[in-house]
């Protein structure tokens, strides 16, 4: 461990001069010495820095000034390669020179660093100067025979000077009470393994050759894949550790003068291939890092997952399915024994029967408008309700995390969506529309955290003895005791509605009359619900409940504990943040409909609601398919929500709680892993959808 | 846009009409009013005693005696050291976490962001949508290796040789915010170089050519032109950024686990409301201060959160 740090220190140190040097010859056209001096001054002076704030510090300071200065190094790194690679179409000599210093640098200073090679120092030094002579000569000499016979010595020397001083000793040291074991280095050469290496290294050249059109002449390429072999042959197949330095020369000698033959047949390229190993090279610079970290911290982690989610709690053993057969087989994540109660349930059949009506009249009036099937808001509306209503008792009947998660999902993603876009639809062009945007974004801003807690204190549900401090549960049990004093209070909320009720109706007859059936049709259907408030304040509605002696008291609801329907009370924070975010977007679409096109379906005789779902929804079409996916992938995931409120218990576990208690309370990485992959699959096709999207963006 | 009618037709009156074509505002300004309220409540709360708390609902501000019920006692104790330091503690971290997580992808997707625009090289389009679809990646599917490799390294076994190869040495960043930083640059990175090239690609095409008839190569167009233009997707990105790992949970309480000294205020907040009892007054106060940054930042800036929401929509 400490040779890979003091391997990067090394690193930074060159890379550090090798930028200060650089910079200062991009900068002016002229070199001047005290400029020279002042950047290999400051480059030295870095690099030390680097070096003192890995060594000195103890442990726990050694991380956090390793990490500033790894930052602030691979700042350097990454200005010192962008500067490096500018010098290559105009100065090539001195691109060269760097390239070969900084080339057999690094090589040296792995070895230095895995502790591979004796007088580790001297050795660097020495083959960082044959390196920056050799590149230098390679970028001016032209003369091919000249060229071949430098790029050979270079290498050779180099490898020699590698194999000279290689140690034959495994180094055990130990970190924090674990074990680390240097190889030993020197390698025990099969010699006719080798030869199948080298063999092989040189036909795939030459098929490579072969597929690449015979651009570049033959011997380069077979010499390039003969020296991979001979790399192959040399130090990966052998056991290494076992033999003697004849080998080590043999094997180090061989590859570095591959190497160099390679490097010293390719002629200077001109000015326009200098040019373009200068724009390829920066397209790597400027991606490396980025892709760099994506594979680290996504792409290499995902395939890890995969691979644990086959083995057991400790990631030792191989377990094939096991775990995900604990997953689907537990009856606390996966659990359809409740089926049958789905057809006992009052809310699915009210449901189902929202829904036939709903998709009864549109197809009615699909009928009278020549569509095969026409939704307005009232009848689309309708059947969109009754789904819901459905779907809560298949949810309701059907328990286990992953339905669960499914609940969430069809439930944040439906009313998160229908309810940005009415509230879009209402602030488009109203009174103080910014503000009422501004309010409803806010909870956006809130963590998941803070609004769990905001909202645990909307639920508050206290002993039925004391006066109820949670907002809901005061109106619930204020409802309660309203229903059943029959008091002045009854009598003036009845009657209210009641009347509110009658002057609704009226409405609707007369907007009817006048032709206005839109108009008719919204006060009536907005009059129904008062009726029925009467009627059920009459009944007896609101927290209260009978005993069996006929006693009446008051009753709160326990949103986070009655299951199954605190799930939904739950759902509801999340709905309450990701409602901003479907309005705010959705206002930018409706506001981006082009005018004239809602003006030309007006002239044609359009009324608005006509307009709005002929012309303005088509329009936003694309923006509903990204915001849906977009919920659709966050509500999968919720944690925060239910960690906070819940913590699963009651019936809400959701399957990135029960992933992370599995894997981080039970440290059970097989199953968490298992869990983690049942999400990512699920997110799957939404990946494939935006991937989709892209592509036609791009092209 | 209203779906009733706003003509004034015949025969309901101008009266009625004007009362219909109010009623939108008046929708409008309730749901305003209901999706405040649970925000409001907390604030008030958070102002109020203990007993007052317990007593009554926030609300019971308006009849009470100011004098009695109202205190700043609650900020003061949130704030103070407890066992793990004091919720300032835990303000601090969060930005030690939130800065760097916000910076750093930054600097690494500009690079990227402007390579996968206008430097042309071969495969340049799948790899650039290779690494935008990574965006809907959980981060569920990094967390276990994630905290793997900082507890313990990264080694690999070879197959043939049996040899064991440390890729990634033990540091022991397990327990610090550097693991949460890392961890939120990977994830972000995606969004990042998507959100970036977008704006970047569109930044008209003379600038480039005259710049490169000029003599300015790739990495002076980069630093003397493009960083310069893209101010604006620059800080809308940042704001999102800053939000996303000010407000994250998860992964803020998955890598920094035990250390409760390292925690962010989110999850300090959480660990509190898990306490159930004693100091649940306190939990108004500290959930409002865990959010005052944020919501000073959203309503500040909001118009570059708004470019960042509408341009990022995608990410997961």
């Amino acid at each position: 461990m400490v040779g890979v740090v003091s391997v990067a220190v090394n690193l930074l140190m060159a890379l550090g001069m090798a930028g200060g040097a650089g910079l200062w010859i991009d900068r002016t056209g002229r070199p001047s010495r005290t400029r020279r001096v002042i950047a290999v001054v400051v480059g030295v002076a870095l690099g030390a820095l680097t070096w003192w704030g890995i060594t000195s510090v103890d442990k726990l300071e050694t991380t956090a000034t390793g990490v500033v200065v790894s930052i602030l190094a691979s700042g350097l790194i990454f200005i010192a390669a962008n500067k490096l690679f500018d010098l290559a179409p105009d100065r090539w000599a001195v691109f060269t020179t760097l390239v070969g210093a900084a080339g057999s640098f690094a090589v040296f200073a792995m070895l230095w660093g895995n502790r591979g090679i004796d007088d580790p120092a001297l050795r660097t030094v020495v083959a960082t100067a044959i390196g920056g002579v050799a590149g230098y000569l390679l970028g001016t000499v032209e003369r091919s025979g000249q060229r071949l016979a430098i790029g050979i010595g270079a290498g050779g020397v180099l490898g020699a000077l590698a194999a000279s001083g290689m140690r034959n000793v495994g180094l055990k040291f130990t970190v924090e009470q674990r074990e680390f074991v240097v190889w030993p280095i020197l390698p025990y050469i099969d010699y006719g393994v080798l030869a199948g290496a080298i063999l092989v290294g040189a036909v795939l050249g030459l098929l490579l050759w072969q597929a690449r059109g015979r651009r570049n002449p033959l011997a380069r390429s077979l010499l390039l894949g003969g020296t991979i072999g001979f790399f192959f042959g040399g130090w990966l197949l052998p056991s290494l550790g076992s033999a003697t330095k004849t080998d080590a020369f043999v094997a180090a000698v061989g590859v570095g003068v591959g190497i160099g033959a390679y490097l010293g047949l390719k002629p200077i390229p001109d000015h326009s291939a200098r040019g373009r190993i200068e724009v390829s090279a920066r397209a790597y610079i400027f991606l490396v890092p980025a892709l760099g970290f994506i594979a680290s911290t996504l792409i290499i982690p995902t395939l890890r997952t995969l691979f644990l989610s086959f083995h057991d709690a400790r990631g030792q053993e191989y377990v094939g399915f096991v775990n995900y057969g604990d997953v689907f087989g537990s009856p606390n994540i996966f659990n359809v024994d409740g089926w049958a109660g789905i057809f006992g349930s009052k809310l699915f059949w009210v449901g189902a029967v929202l829904l036939l009506i709903g998709v009864g009249v549109s197809v009615l009036m699909g009928r009278q408008s020549g569509y095969r099937i026409s939704f307005s808001p009232g009848s689309g509306g309708l059947a969109a309700l009754g789904a819901l209503l459905a779907l809560f008792a298949v949810f309701a009947a059907l328990r286990g995390t992953v339905f669960n998660n499914l609940w969430w999902v069809v439930t944040v993603t439906v009313i998160s969506t229908t309810a940005g876009l009415a509230i879009a639809v209402l602030a488009d062009r109203s009174k103080g529309e910014s503000v009422a945007k501004s309010l409803i974004f806010m909870p956006m801003a809130i963590s998941f955290v803070g609004a769990g807690v905001i909202w645990r204190f909307m639920y508050l549900a206290r002993d039925v003895s004391k006066p109820q401090t949670g907002v809901i549960n005061t109106f619930w049990v204020g409802l309660g005791n309203l229903s059943l004093s029959r008091g002045p209070g009854f009598w003036i909320a009845a009657l209210l509605s009641l009347a509110l009720a009658a002057l609704l109706v009226r409405l609707a007859i007369r907007a009817w009359r006048v032709g206005e059936r839109g108009v008719g049709a919204g006060a009536a259907v907005c009059a129904l619900p008062l009726v029925w408030f009467a009627y059920a304040l009459w009944r007896g509605v609101g927290g209260f409940e009978v005993r069996d002696n006929g006693d009446v008291v008051a009753s709160t609801i326990q949103f986070a504990q009655q299951a199954p329907f605190n799930n939904v009370w739950l759902m509801l924070v999340l709905i309450w943040i990701q409602t901003g975010f479907t309005m705010v977007i959705f206002s930018a679409a409706i506001k981006a409909v082009p005018s004239d096109l809602i003006e030309a379906a007006r002239v044609d005789g359009a009324s608005e609601a006509q307009a709005f779902w002929r012309v303005i929804i088509p329009q936003i079409a694309p923006t509903i398919g990204v915001v849906i996916t977009t919920l659709i992938v966050l509500v999968m995931k919720v944690f925060d929500i239910v960690k906070v409120m819940t913590n699963g218990n009651f019936g809400t576990q959701v399957i990135a709680n029960e992933m992370w208690q599995r894997a981080f309370t039970e440290l059970n990485f097989g199953l968490g892993s298992a869990l983690a992959v049942v999400l990512f699959i699920a997110v799957l096709p939404i990946l494939y959808v935006n991937i989709r999207r892209m592509q036609k963006a791009a092209s | 846009m209203t779906t009733l009618s706003t003509t004034g037709g015949p025969g309901l009156g101008k009266r009625t009409y004007a009362f219909l074509r109010s009623i939108p505002t008046w929708v409008l300004w309730m749901l305003v009013l209901l999706w405040t309220i649970p925000s409001l409540g907390l604030l008030v709360n958070s102002f109020r005693t203990r007993n007052a708390q317990r007593a009554s609902g926030w609300w019971a501000v308006v009849v009470e005696n100011p004098s009695e019920t109202l205190t700043l006692d609650n900020y003061v104790d949130i704030l103070a050291a407890g066992a793990q330091g004091g919720l300032w503690r835990a303000l601090l971290n969060s930005l030690a976490i939130a800065l760097p997580a916000t910076v750093i992808p930054i600097a690494f997707a500009a690079f990227a962001a402007y390579a996968f625009a206008w430097i042309d090289f071969k495969g340049r389009e799948w790899l650039f949508i290779a690494t935008v679809s990574l965006l809907a990646i959980p981060a569920q599917m990094s967390l276990i290796p994630l905290l793997q490799l900082y507890s313990g390294g990264g080694h690999l076994t070879l197959p043939i040789l049996e040899k064991t190869v440390t890729l990634f040495p033990d540091l022991d960043l397990a327990g610090r915010h550097v693991s949460v930083w890392l961890t939120h640059t990977g994830f972000a990175l995606p969004f990042a170089i998507f959100l970036l090239h977008n704006y970047i690609s569109g930044l008209p095409k003379d600038i480039f050519e005259s710049a490169v008839i000029d003599g300015a190569d790739h990495f002076k167009i980069f630093w003397r032109l493009v960083i310069p233009l893209s101010v604006p997707v620059l800080a809308a990105f940042a704001i999102f950024q800053f939000l996303w790992t000010y407000n994250d949970y998860l992964i803020a309480v998955t890598m920094l686990g035990g250390a409760g000294q390292n925690f962010p205020a989110t999850a300090r907040i959480a660990a509190l409301a898990g306490e159930f009892g004693q100091a649940e007054h306190l939990l108004t106060a500290g959930a409002f201060l865990s959010t005052l940054l944020p919501i000073i930042v959203f309503f500040a800036l909001q118009r570059f959160f708004v470019t960042g929401i509408l341009a990022g929509s995608v990410k997961g």
